[in-house]
Parts: C-alpha cells; structure tokens; sequence
C-alpha cells in the first residue's frame, strides 16, 4: 500500500479518517472519501495515466473537472467495464479499479509509441490521403490497421447487468451548476416558493468555491457556502440533485440530464438503477455552469505534468494535494498568480512564474515573496520529458533561453465561459473583445446566464447574477418575491488577462487538440490547404471532435486559424456546440427499454392457456401470439402445423383471433362514413350481418382489410388487421375529424373488451352447439354464412357469434368479454373434445388462407391495388371513396402490372420460397426479365405439395403458363405453373356447410 | 417538443404523431377530377417559416389537431382542433 | 345451468400478473398499489351538439354531471371520467347491474362496454409521485395535477387513463387504467421503478368477485 506521497498533511474536503483502496492498472493505492481518481492517483505520485489517440504520447492530467481531454480510463471489469471515463470527474470508492488504455503492450513501454516518431505520414487529413488507394485494400488492410492503432477503450462486450432509468421532472426554474451562482439563484427563486430543481455534475456542491481561498462577507467561504446549503434544503419545493449533468437544451424548455446515481459505488445497491435519464421541463432556466480553464499551445505541452493552473489549485486547495514538487507557472493573466499563492501557502515551492505580460513592480513584489524566479514579458517554449515532465525551456523577455527543473508546470491563460447550453438551440456566441473569449450571444427563450458562464468571472459578480436573475425568474412565473437582501461582499481579486494562443519556436509537437492529437502545424496545414471555414478546419483535422468536443480546443484552433490567415476570431468563426455537454451512456437514455421492455408486448386474453398447451409464440406486431402448438414426439414445426391444418380441415380447430383490431361504429351516419372509408357498399347490409370491406389509402393502393358488421341500424362493428389496428383507427379518426366532421358517427375502439376465437372446421358448429347457450338457435337456416349476432354462452354471458371463414371452412368466430376469454376456450375444448378439437396457431392460419387464396399482410403490402389482389371488382362506381380517383391511374390499371394469382411446383417435391422473382423460361435471371414476385408460400398437406401465391405480370390471363420461380439471395430456381389462388374447394361447398 | 392540446394540456411531442399540410381540401364527391385529386395528395410546400400542420393526440384525446408551427425554430402559435373548422356543420 | 356457470369462471385483467405481496426494498413500502377489478366501465361518446342533454340525462340518474374538461366526478354507484371531447367512461362500482342505465343512454350516447377492457390499479403513498415520475410525461404536483384531474397520456409507450384521487393518510394517491392485453408490460415498468422505495400490493375484489 502506498504512503500518498503527495497529500498534504492537512487541509482539503477530503475525509482522512475514511481511507479507500483502489487500484490502477493493477497497483494498489490508497485515497479519501472525497477524491476523484485524479486526486487520488495524483495523491499517489501516479503521473502517467494514458497514452494519445494518435501518436500514443505519454499523457497525464491536465485538468480537474469535466473537459479532461487526457486522463480516459477504463472503470470495472467484465461486464461492468466502461472506458473512457474521466479520472478528473470519477469520484473515488473503495474497491474502485481502473485501467489505462490506448497502450500496449504496457503503459510505460507502448510499441505504438512509434507513431509519434512516424507522424509525418499522419498528417491532418491523412486518412483522406492515404487510404484511398486500391480500393480492395481498405477492407483487408486499412481498417483492421486503423482499428488496431486507433480506438480509444474497450467496451465490455457484455450485456450491461446494471439497470438505467428515464424520469421526467418539472419546475419553475431550473438552475444549472451549483456554485456561487446557481446557489444564489436558486436560493433567491427557492425564497419565493418557487419550484426549483438544482443539478450539478459534481458530487458536492459548491463549484470553485470548493477549489478556492475565498471570503464572503469576511468569513471564509465555505461558510456561506454551508448556510446556503442549509437553507435551500429547508425548501420543500427545492431540489437538489448532485451527480447530475444537465448535458442538453431542446425545444421548448426541454432539458436533458443524467443523474449518476450509483456510478460511485462498485455496484447499484439492491433495486437502484446505476443512473437515471432526466427529461426536465423548466419555465425558466439559469445557466450557471462556471468556466473552462485554457491552456497554451507550446511544444510539449502535452507532457504529464503539464496541468492547468486552475485544476492546480483545485487539487490543493479541495483534495489536499500537492501535484508536484517543484513547479513553475506559465501565466497570461492575475488567476495564475493564485495558484502560485494557494501552493506557497500549501508548503510548495514554486520556482519560476512566467507571465506573459510586461514587468510590472507589484509583480514582481509578489514573486519576490512567493521565492519564485519571474520572467516576466516571457513564455514557456517548450517541456521536457518522457512519462513525466522534468523541465522547462523558457524565453524571456529578452529572447534569452533558459533552462528550468521541475515536475510541475501550472498553465494559465483565462477561462471560456461553460455556455454550451445556450448554443444548443442555434444560438450564437459572441466575441468578447475585452474578456478575449466569447459569451452567450443569442440565448434561447427561458434560459439567462449567471455569472461566469456569461464571463462575469468575479466571486461578486457570480453571487449578483445569481441573485438577481433567481428573483427574476421568479417574479416571470408569477411569484412574489421577497425584497432582495444586499449581494454579500467579497474579497478582493482582479482578473487582468492578456492570453498567449501558441508559443512559437519551440521543438517538438505543440497540441491544441489533446485528445485527437491536433497540433498547431495541422492547423496551419488546414490554413495552407483551404481549409479555412471553421467548419471545413475542424472536419479536415478533426479538430473538437474527439468525445470532449474540444472543450479545451476550440478556441486555441480559432486563434491560431486566425492567426495564419490575418483575421480576427470573430471573422475566423464562432465556436458553437451540440448536446450531449458531456458524454451519455446510452443506458441512461434508452432507461427501462430495452430486452423484453424494448417496447410494450400485448397478450391475448387466452395468452395463458396457449403457454399451458405448450404453444411456440411469435411477434405479430405488437402482439405475441400461438404460432403453433407442438405435440411431443413431434420435431419439426412444419410436422406440428401439418397436424393442426389437418386436423382443422378433417374435424374442427380453433384459434385466437383476440388481436384484430375491433372498433365499434355508430352514428345517424355510421353507414354513410362507411361508404366513404370502403371500396363497396355498406348501406345495404341487413343487421346481423357481416360484410368483408377493403379500405384504400387516398393513392389508390390497399391499406387493410377485414370484415365488418351491421349490430344495429346505426351501429356496426369494423375489424382490422393485427397489424394495422392503431394505423386504420387514426385513418378513421382523420376521415371523421378532418374530411367529414359533418357527419355524425362516433367510433371507439373495443379490440381489448372482447376476446376472440376462431371455431374451424367440419365439426365447427357442433363443438359450438355445447358452449352457446341453449335457445340460440345456429342451424345453417338460423345462423348462416354471414350472420352475425348477440348470443348468450355459459348460462348467460354476453357474446358476439360471427359465421366468418378465413380458412374455408365452416367456421365461426365468438367473442365473449375479455375475461371470459379463458373460460371460453377451455369451454370450447371441452365441448369439442368428442371431434378431437385440436387449437392452431398463427401458421396453420396462414396455410390454409393461401390454400384459399385470401389476402393477407404478404400482399397488402401497401404497393398493391385492389385490382392488382383481383378485387377490383368490389370498387364501387356508384359513389366516392377514399383511394378512389388515384386508384384508377392510368399505371394503376395498365394490363400488364403483376396481379394475384396461384403457383405450383411443376415438380411437386420442391418446395417454393416468398420473395423469389418469376422470369420467363429460358431468359436470364435479371431485372429486366422480371415479371412480378411470390408474396405467400405455404404446405399444403392437403394437396401435399408447397404452394404459393404471388404477383405476375398478365396475372389470371396466364393460368396455366409456366415460368421460374428465381430467388437468388437461396439458391432457388423451380418452375412453376400459374394456377387459380384457390387451391382448396373452389366452389366454397364447404363454407355453407 | 411541447404541444398544447387543446383538450389535454401541455404534453411531449411523442403523444403525437404528425402529418402535414392543414388546409388542403379534399375533393370530395362523384366529380372531383383526378388531376386535382393527385395535387391533393402529392403537392406540398415546403416552406421556412410560419406552417399550418396536422398532427394526431393518438396517445392522448385521438383528436386531430391544426398547430402553427414556425419551421425554422419550432414555434408554435396556435394549436386548434380541426373538427372545428367546420364546426357549424357539425352543430 | 348453474353447474356451468361456475366452470365459466371469469379471469381478471390481472391474473398471471401480479400478486399480493411485498416487491422491492424491504421495510416500510414507499408505495402502495391496489389492484382494482369487478368494476364496470362504458364509453360514452356524445350525438354532436347533444353532449350537454346527455350530462343532464346522467345527472338526473346518476347525481353526477359529465366533466368537459379533464377530470373525474366521482359519484355515489358511478364516477364519470372526461375520456376525450365530448367522450367519456362511465366506471360503475360493480360489474352487473349497469345495463338498463346504460341501455336508457344509449338513446343519446353511443355506449360501448369496456368493462374488460382495462386493468386499473389505485397507488398511494409517500413515494408514489416519484415512481409516476419515471414514466409520466405531466406535471403531477398538486399544483399543476390537483385531486379529480385525469389525463390520457402514456407511460413507458403504453397508453393509460390516469386521475388523482384525494390525498390519503399515507400520502397522494392516484389511478391508473391500462390497456388489458398491455398490463404485463405495464407492470414490468412497475415493479422496476417502485422497487427501490418498495411496494405493498393488495387485490381489491370487494367489488364484487372473489
């Protein structure tokens, strides 16, 4: 275990009595509740934690927060495993592991290494330049090559056993950030009883102040800052949510969030999610997201050990660190100077101070206090090192060039406002010539922008804003807000910033990208090569786009862009952003959905008297429903649905029909709104009666079917298709509200009132005779093909009996009340037990329908027309209808377009697939020759051989023709012969039995 | 996205599903020519800016509703029923 | 006859689904649920212009006038629940006993039972609102969502019917209906968002099955 080398003895937010091991890259160390892995590891004396994208540099942690371009860690194991984590964000637990990644063979000793010293070849754009040529190579060589050397972590590879949640939240005011700023404003709408929700991305609140030596109203900081704290959590309509990252704005006040809520635990505790998407609905939203520290751009500014002056004082200041042992800090403006003073007053040493303005005598005061060399008007040119920064090259003033040991160099160069957000709805940051950096331009509606994040970058000016816009948004939703207290004062500080882009002169490579591995030298190659737009830059060199989106990038390529082509930032461009702010698991999106609950699963009413008679399920669109029900002994599914067919055809059968869809029409004008909807005729449909009805869609082509019943004088009952249920009731819906509101006809849908089943077969009436009850009367007389009518079953429950066939046989479909779906099958077994009743699933359905030649989902495949499935003679002349006019286009009702028909294997022994093409005999199997395709096929054990139903061109006018059945994708080719689609009982004898 | 329907209330875009142009009118009956009923169905504008659309609270009311909604920002500035539209006829 | 009646033995939209029980964390439930089942519901939708007349009608009957707005009226045998424009349901207490009321309505109403049609469950509890949360798109704070409100929305993709009921002693309380042939992948969202506060599940049939 080790010492921790450089903790400070004292000091810093961390909990010394409650230690925690961890390990990285399989060494043990030891941290505090209260670290991120950075401090910790930093803590440790662990200054190497990954190796670049690109050139496989040796990297360290230049941050402290959430723009980490370097320190991407892989978290966990196996299936837990989660790379490209940032050590800067990842709050430390007992037990944590960690890996480096991106280095191999080890992380000391990389073999890629060497593609720093080949970087020449990778250039910007090298991709586009050299991997163009031979096209063959890309599959073999090129892409196994780039995925080898490129990449950053490794996904798990296993399914996440973790679960994730979506929540929907809503408030008056959403405050974004939790430091000075958002606190004050949160507290400032919280007083007024407004409903407030605070996220911050950190697991504690408090923003710099957390990292910072500050006074507020003479105290020390970190007294308002618990006063605060304590009084918003006394609101009840106040809520605080830490470990949250508000990472993007939407459409109207839309904002989304992920709430970490277990990531800093080894595992979620029992029933806890690991995190939970937020979609949060705020009226009004305060950005309060702080800054970004900027580094500069000079050779080896990438070396561990090079770390941002902020993050610096962070590590001293919070987590009681120390990053090193001798520093020097390269500084362009007075924030620098703080670090220098926090790590003075920590017991460090700070050697040199190189600021990058001109000499100033205060300056020079304090360096002389700090014990510290100034160079001042000077610039770091360059750092030394391998796996650890070991000096410093330094110009000054004078362009004299020294030489400077040490292990630390801290980088200020100013802050970039965190307006991410404000972007994300098209608005435009503006320039900001005095702050040099931009700020929120256009904001959009609801949101303001508090404090740093809008560049007012002072303690007092956070608290101001903070306080002033929370009352604003108080008083826009309506609220009365309590007269404003006085803004707490603050000690004193200045922000005087003169920023330094990129430090010329220097050997070896000088990054702005860190993460892409972007140097200065392709940012002037971009420049050279024409690549000047700020959008063609950051494609050409892929410049931001690597997963921090260039939080510590962007600006630094702007100015250097400018730099080489004479304009100014603004003119060079603006740099806007997209959500996510940072990264997002898609767990955390996708929440409860996925596996089984990717999306809802509907049951039929008998679903569970299916399972008990062991039925194999299929998805029929939403719906699971029997497919078959295999009988032991029996091995194959076709053998299975052999049976059933059989069995149907020679006795009786029955089969859930629950999922059609069912929709109850009534109205004076229920008839009339038929007539519009369908191709034929309604009004003349007698009660107790059903009619089969196809509707079009309004271009002509068929958009479902079913059969439809007159109950009453102005009530009838329509039936969809599974699959289209919830598509023909919308379409119904606009043909009522949008084309005919005029008529009266009120419709509802009543698919999961009524359990359905379909009673098939010889047998069919006699089986139904022992469940319906006694004085309904269903001789062929009473109850014929057709009718449809109340009855009773089981002494006395309502139902519906409809003398419908889909298979051609006598047949019957019953409804009863969906809770008596399960009754009702186990009646009608029962009561069909003595003709061997046999229940069938979804393919014995689909066999005997194609042995009948009726229409199904295959070919009402929404490029068919009534005429093309040989209804067109339903089409009704004598009145309009949706589909009507488009439907008779001249290339709808050209001869020769593919109508319905049957086929059969000329040699009955082979076996025909759906989805082949049917070519002339002796023409060659190309698109040309394509004469239409097979949209059914089943076994018919009735005729013992396969049969098909298909689209051909000339359609019944070629019956007896032969033609190929040509299906290339299966290595099928079987002549077929064109025959009537009705394979089984042509004349319908069996039907009216 | 938000859409106040008028029935329901605010509520999330996906509770509805959208369809496009508002104020074609069918031609309707015996008469209508096919040529004005193929720019019914096929010809749409496009346009940048201000558009009346059709959408359906299919996870809400089932009402069909007409939103004006700017393009270019997603504004909305008015959501109606369209049974409305032709209400009187409907009385 | 009466043999055959109780071998038709009727299964409720929640048989299979989910019982009585503790699920989630152990110890004082966060949650309570109800499942509910034996009541009657009917959709009425209203002849155009005719909605006021049918109010009347059901008020003269019922001592409860038809919400225009989105809401439940509860009443003494029935509650009337707004379903859609000049739509609604027409829950009974019991699942007999409705057919002559509904019979006489349908001179101004289009009636259609859908006493099977639902699953319907009553929540309750100090944590109830944030289960809701993780899958209800609204605003159920008292303010925005007050007792009697009702809305159709929908929850993890599957559309439900959903009111408050006034406060109990354990905290908001709230009902839920469901599409039937939806209730179990309604419950799998469910038990996975109330778990972490745990759920006390109770069946209520004192409505009249058992």
């Amino acid at each position: 275990m080790s010492t921790q080398p450089f903790r400070l003895a004292s000091g810093g937010l961390i909990d010394r009595g409650h230690p925690l091991d961890f390990s990285f890259d399989g060494a043990s160390y030891r941290g505090y509740a209260g670290d991120t892995l950075a401090s910790a590891l930093l803590a440790n004396g662990v200054r190497l934690v990954g190796r670049s994208f690109k050139y496989h540099r040796p990297r360290g942690i230049l941050s402290a927060g959430p723009e980490e371009p370097n320190a991407l860690v892989e978290l966990r194991s196996g299936a837990r495993r989660e790379p490209n984590t940032r050590a800067t964000v990842v709050e430390l637990f007992g037990g944590l592991e960690a890996a480096s990644q991106n280095r191999w063979p080890s992380l000391a000793f990389d073999l890629l290494s060497i593609n720093g010293l080949i970087s020449p070849a990778l250039v910007a754009g090298f991709y586009y330049k050299t991997f163009m040529w031979p096209a063959s190579f890309w599959e073999k060589l090129y892409e196994p090559l780039i995925r080898r050397a490129a990449g950053l972590g490794r996904a798990a590879g296993a399914e996440d056993p973790d679960h994730y949640e979506k929540a929907f939240a809503f408030c008056d005011l959403l405050v974004i950030g939790g430091g000075p700023a958002g606190l004050s404003a949160a507290l400032a709408a919280g007083r007024s009883g407004a409903r407030v929700i605070l996220c911050d991305e950190d697991f504690r609140l408090g923003g710099r102040l957390l990292a910072e030596q500050r006074e507020i109203d003479g105290k020390p900081a970190s007294e308002w800052l618990a006063a605060t704290l304590a009084e918003l959590t006394s609101l009840p309509e106040v809520r605080i949510m830490p470990r949250t990252t508000v990472f993007g704005l939407y459409d109207h006040g839309i904002y989304g969030a992920v709430e970490r809520v277990a990531d800093h635990l080894p595992q979620p505790p029992a029933h806890q999610p690991r995190q939970r998407g937020w979609r949060i609905h705020a009226r009004r939203a305060i950005l309060a997201a702080g800054a970004l520290e900027r580094p500069i751009v000079f050779a080896g500014n990438d070396r561990p050990g090079v770390m941002l002056a902020g993050a610096v004082r962070s590590y001293v200041n919070r987590h009681g660190v120390l990053p090193g042992r001798e520093t020097v800090l390269f500084t362009a403006g007075d924030d620098g100077w703080t670090t220098a003073r926090d790590i003075a007053a920590a017991g460090g040493k700070v050697a040199a101070i190189v600021d990058s303005r001109p000499a100033d005598p205060v300056r020079k005061a304090l360096a002389d206090k700090l014990g510290a060399r100034l160079f001042a008007g000077g610039a770091v040119t360059g750092a030394r090192g391998g796996r650890q920064l070991s000096g410093v090259t330094i110009r000054d003033a004078s362009g004299a060039v020294s030489e400077l040991s040490c292990d630390l160099l801290a980088v200020s160069n100013g802050w970039n406002p965190t307006l991410h957000l404000t972007s994300h709805q098209n608005g435009k940051p503006a320039w900001d010539e005095s702050l040099q950096c931009f700020v929120p331009g256009t904001v959009p509606a609801g949101l303001t922008v508090a404090g740093s994040a809008a560049g007012r970058f002072t303690l007092a000016q956070a608290l101001e804003d903070g306080a002033r816009l929370g009352r604003d948004a108080a008083t826009e939703v309506g609220l009365t807000t309590l007269p404003a207290e006085p803004t707490p004062t603050t000690d004193p500080e200045t922000n005087g910033l003169s920023p330094v882009w990129r430090v010329s002169g220097g050997k070896g490579k000088a990054f702005v990208d860190y993460q892409n591995d972007v140097t200065d030298k392709d940012v002037e190659l971009a420049a050279r090569e024409g690549f000047r737009p700020v959008e063609h830059l950051k494609r050409y060199i892929t410049l931001g786009m690597a997963t921090d989106q260039g939080k510590t990038s962007n600006l630094s390529g702007l100015a250097i862009m400018a730099e080489q082509t004479g304009r100014t930032i603004p003119q060079t461009g603006t740099t806007t952003f997209r959500p996510p702010y940072t990264p997002v698991a898609i767990g955390a999106l996708a929440g409860h959905h996925r596996g089984k609950d990717f999306r809802p699963i509907r049951l039929a009413p008998t679903h569970d008297w299916s399972k008990e008679q062991g039925a194999i399920f299929v998805e029929s669109g939403p719906w699971l429903r029997a497919q078959y029900y295999p009988r032991s002994g029996e091995t194959d599914w076709l053998t299975t649905v052999n049976r059933e067919v059989k069995a149907v055809r020679a006795g009786v059968g029955l089969c859930d029909v629950s999922t059609l869809g069912k929709i109850d029409i009534q109205g004076a004008d229920a008839a009339e709104f038929l007539e519009r909807v369908y191709i034929n005729g309604w009004k003349a449909l007698p009660v107790g009666k059903a009619r089969y009805g196809l509707m079009l869609r309004e271009d002509g082509f068929v958009m479902d079917d079913g059969t439809t019943s007159r109950l009453g004088e102005t009530h009838f009952l329509m039936t969809t298709t599974t699959a289209n249920a919830g598509k023909v009731m919308q379409h119904l819906e606009f043909c009522h509200q949008v084309l005919w509101p005029e008529l009266d006809v009120r419709m509802v849908s009543v698919s999961e009132q009524w359990a359905q089943v379909a009673i098939a077969g010889p047998k069919a009436r006699e089986t139904l005779r022992g469940v319906v009850d006694r004085e309904h009367d269903l001789s062929n007389e009473a109850f014929p093909y057709l009718a449809a009518r109340a009855v009773t079953v089981g002494g006395g429950i309502p139902a519906r009996l409809f003398r419908i066939s889909f298979s051609g046989e006598l047949a019957y479909e019953l409804a009863v009340p969906a809770d008596y779906g399960d009754a009702t099958v186990r009646a009608l077994m029962q009561a069909g037990a003595p003709f061997g009743i046999t229940p069938y699933g979804t393919e014995a359905l689909g066999v005997m329908r194609i042995e009948k030649g009726h229409v199904a989902g295959n070919e009402l495949n929404g490029q068919t027309t009534a005429r093309d499935l040989g209804l067109g003679k339903m089409m009704s002349s004598k009145k309009d209808f949706v589909g009507r006019l488009m439907a008779g286009r001249q290339a709808l009702v050209e001869p020769d377009r593919p109508a319905f028909v049957g086929f059969k294997p000329v040699d009955p022994s082979q076996r025909l697939r759906a989805g082949a093409h049917f070519i002339d005999i002796g023409k060659p199997g190309v698109m040309e020759n394509d004469e239409g395709y097979m949209t059914s096929v089943a076994y018919s054990p009735h005729l013992d051989h396969w049969m098909g139903l298909g689209l051909i061109k000339g359609g019944a006018a070629r019956v007896g023709e032969r033609v190929r059945a040509y299906d290339p994708v299966r290595n099928g080719d079987v002549v077929v012969e064109i025959c009537s689609p009705v394979f089984v009982d042509p004349e319908g004898a069996r039907l009216h039995g | 996205m938000r859409i106040t329907c008028p029935h329901c209330g605010a509520r999330d875009a996906q509770e509805f599903s959208y369809l496009g142009a508002a104020d074609l009118q069918r031609p309707e009956g015996m008469a209508a020519s096919e040529a004005a009923m193929a720019d019914y169905v096929y010809q749409r504008d496009n346009p940048a800016g201000v558009h009346r659309e059709l959408w359906y609270h299919g996870a809400g009311c089932h009402a069909w509703l007409v939103v004006t909604r700017d393009t270019r920002n997603h504004a909305i500035t008015a959501v109606e029923p369209a049974k409305a539209r032709k209400a009187g006829a409907a009385a | 006859m009466a043999e055959t009646a109780r071998s038709w033995a009727p299964r409720s939209a929640w048989a299979g689904i989910a019982q009585a029980g503790q699920i989630g964390a152990a110890g004082a439930a966060g949650v309570t649920a109800t499942l509910l089942d034996g009541f009657g519901l009917a959709t009425l939708i209203a002849a155009p212009g005719g909605a006021a007349a049918l109010s009347q009608t059901v008020e003269a009957r019922l001592g409860i006038a038809l919400p225009t707005t989105p809401k439940i009226v509860p009443g003494a045998s029935h509650d009337a629940i707004w379903s859609g424009p000049d739509q609604w349901l027409l829950r009974a207490s019991t699942r007999e006993g409705s057919g002559s009321l509904l019979e006489s309505l349908s001179a101004q109403a289009a009636v259609s039972d859908q006493s099977d049609a639902r699953a319907a469950l009553r929540l309750s509890g100090p944590d109830v609102r944030d289960v809701l949360a993780k899958g209800v798109m609204l605003d159920l704070h008292p303010a925005a969502f007050a007792v009697g409100d009702a809305a159709l929305t929908s929850i993890a993709h599957i559309g439900v019917h959903l009111w408050r009921l006034a406060d109990g002693p354990d905290g908001s309380a709230f009902e839920i209906m469901v599409a039937r042939s939806m209730v179990g992948s309604f419950w799998s969202w469910f038990a996975a968002s109330a778990a972490e506060f745990g759920c006390q599940i109770s069946i209520d049939r004192s409505t009249g099955r058992g």
